[in-house]
């Protein structure tokens, strides 16, 4: 029946008609309690978090090579399947398999560029810096390499979900007042939180991270003034997809939800995000994430969360026609 | 020996070659300017000595050792610092931010010997970079090369755009650079200011050096006096 909801936008992590049974549905007279928004508000917090995670992947690497990586969601992926493999062989702690998992996207975002990036770079004469065919190119190579990997995932796992032991689903109830939520949600913000904080840290009181800003800023700049720009790019992609493999195992664990298409849909989300916070902003990217996770699980008590998508890609609509810009406008630093 | 030397420089940007063979000697503690028109070719020669532009041919040589189409950080690292055309510094960082990236390793170590030169940059270290008026960004671009300490520093038209008063002020502070020490190449179209600075001086015309000597001399050569002065040498 049209105007019932099912809840919570499932497909925004990458996953449909799986949702824990204590989200209620409401038909379109009923009266919604107001724990029900609490609690929605909650989900979406963690859903902006995931998001948000994603985003900063895209920003810093947009940031210092204007282009975008079309393979971020891949490094979801990864992320995910390495944390399976790790629980399956060892079932260490949450915490290890974290740990694994940040290693293992740090390693496949400097794959990534030595393969997709790098080749594109040879030429450094203005003409070529500023062609946009050398731009394409990349972009090309990019979402090559994430199709190559997500076959690669499907060849070596098949294409269904995989079984993630139910004792490491992150689904533990945790009661709040009126409102339950799930261990889950307190981990994604957790781990978040402490990501985008050590983040910040990166970015502005180490040497990396100045050199970072750096490029972002004028990568002509940054050569004169001796920063060695393609070790500094490789480090962006580290950084980058520690951030989106760490989201790929959380919402994997989350969900209890890992398959080789998982990656997609929040990249779509994260790749909105970047595009509403202004391209090259992390601040911006982060709020618009969040603001995308709580407008997405609101909207479910309201629509049908096949709908929610929706709410995605309207944002993006708005933002193109009114705000070129992004929605926090032009000049600003760029990571 | 020269601390920097150039041995015909080829450049070529695609098919077409913009400098034909350039020859430069800077010595220890000297300032050479580079003179010449709009699209001569002299900030072609600045990027090829940085390491930005590839070389075709020819040689670079700093303090004895080959530089030539080393990659740009290693040259900044073996002390040939520029400050460029355009200034190329971080908008949207601090200016304290600009300057920590400037000294590399040594960080703010330098701080103390570049700041007392350039005192308005104290007043604004904690804004951004890009909110400094033109004569400040030019300050804080200098500065920035300043902080590795370099043993030769490339000034690519440090007066562009400046007014008149700040013209002067930056090319006291080129003389004060030079006694601490750093050689300087200096390219200008402001011609005048440069000679006037300058030990010795070449004015390149077509990617190429078609005159050379002490600066002096050039500044009463009536070729360059009428071309780049903007006068006759009277009698």
């Amino acid at each position: 029946m049209a105007g019932t909801n099912p809840a919570m936008t499932l497909e925004s992590v990458g996953l449909e008609n799986h949702w824990h049974e204590s989200r209620g549905l409401f038909g379109p007279n009923l009266p919604v309690p107001m724990d029900y928004y609490l609690q929605q508000l909650a989900i979406g917090l963690s859903l902006g978090m995931v998001y948000a995670l994603m985003a900063i992947g895209f920003t810093l690497i947009f940031g210092v090579l204007n282009v975008v990586n079309f393979a971020h969601g891949e490094v979801y992926t990864v992320g995910a399947f390495a944390g399976l493999v790790v629980i399956s062989a060892f079932a260490p702690p949450l915490i290890v398999v974290l740990l694994v998992v940040v290693a293992v996207g740090a390693l496949a975002g400097v794959g990534l560029e030595r393969i997709a990036f790098k080749p594109f770079r040879r030429f450094s004469d203005e003409a070529s810096l500023k062609s946009r065919a050398m731009r394409e190119a990349t972009l090309m190579s990019s979402l090559a390499v994430s199709i190559v990997v997500r076959e690669a995932v499907e060849i070596g796992f098949g294409s269904q979900f995989q079984t993630v032991p139910l004792d490491r689903l992150l689904n533990s109830p945790i009661s709040l007042g009126p409102v339950t939520i799930v261990s889950g949600d307190v981990i994604i913000l957790v781990v978040a939180a402490l990501m985008l904080g050590g983040l910040q840290y990166v970015l502005k009181r180490t040497n990396v991270g100045l050199s970072i800003r750096a490029v972002s800023s004028n990568p002509l700049g940054a050569k004169y003034v001796g920063i060695n720009t393609d070790r500094t790019i490789i480090w962006t992609f580290a950084v980058g997809s520690m951030m989106g493999a760490a989201a790929g195992i959380l919402v994997g664990l989350y969900y209890g939800a890992i398959f080789p298409s998982m990656g997609f849909i929040p990249g779509i989300k994260a790749f909105v995000a970047m595009v509403m916070g202004g391209l090259s902003s992390i601040p911006g990217a982060v709020i618009c994430a969040l603001i995308l996770g709580f407008s997405e699980s609101i909207a479910t008590i309201f629509v049908p969360s096949v709908w929610a998508d929706m709410v995605a890609y309207g944002f993006l609509i708005v933002t193109l026609i009114f705000f070129p810009r992004g929605i926090f406008g032009g000049a600003r630093d760029r990571v | 020996m020269a601390l920097l030397e150039v041995r015909d420089l080829h450049v070529s940007m695609g098919v077409q070659e913009i400098l034909h063979g350039i020859d430069i000697d800077l010595g220890e503690g000297e300032i050479v300017a580079m003179l010449g028109a709009n699209g001569v070719g002299k900030t072609t020669l600045m990027r090829a000595l940085s390491g930005i532009y590839r070389v075709r041919s020819g040689t670079i040589t700093l303090a004895g050792e080959d530089i030539t189409n080393a990659p740009s950080h290693t040259i900044v690292a073996r002390g040939l610092c520029q400050a460029p055309e355009g200034r190329q510094i971080f908008a949207t960082m601090s200016v304290r931010e600009n300057l920590v990236l400037g000294g590399g390793p040594q960080g703010l170590a330098r701080l103390d010997e570049v700041l007392p030169l350039f005192p308005i940059l104290g007043e604004r270290m904690g804004q951004a970079a890009g909110s400094l008026s033109g004569g400040e960004q030019q300050m804080l671009c200098i500065a920035r090369a300043l902080m590795r300490s370099p043993r030769v520093l490339l000034l690519d038209e440090p007066s562009l755009g400046l007014a008149p008063k700040l013209v002067k002020l930056i090319f006291d502070l080129v003389a004060q650079i030079r006694q601490q020490g750093v050689s300087i190449l200096i390219v200008e179209q402001n011609a005048r200011g440069a000679l006037r600075v300058a030990d010795r001086a070449a004015v390149m015309e077509g990617g190429c050096v078609v005159l050379a000597g002490p600066a002096a001399e050039l500044a009463s050569d009536p070729r360059i006096v009428e071309a780049y002065l903007g006068g006759h040498v009277a009698g």
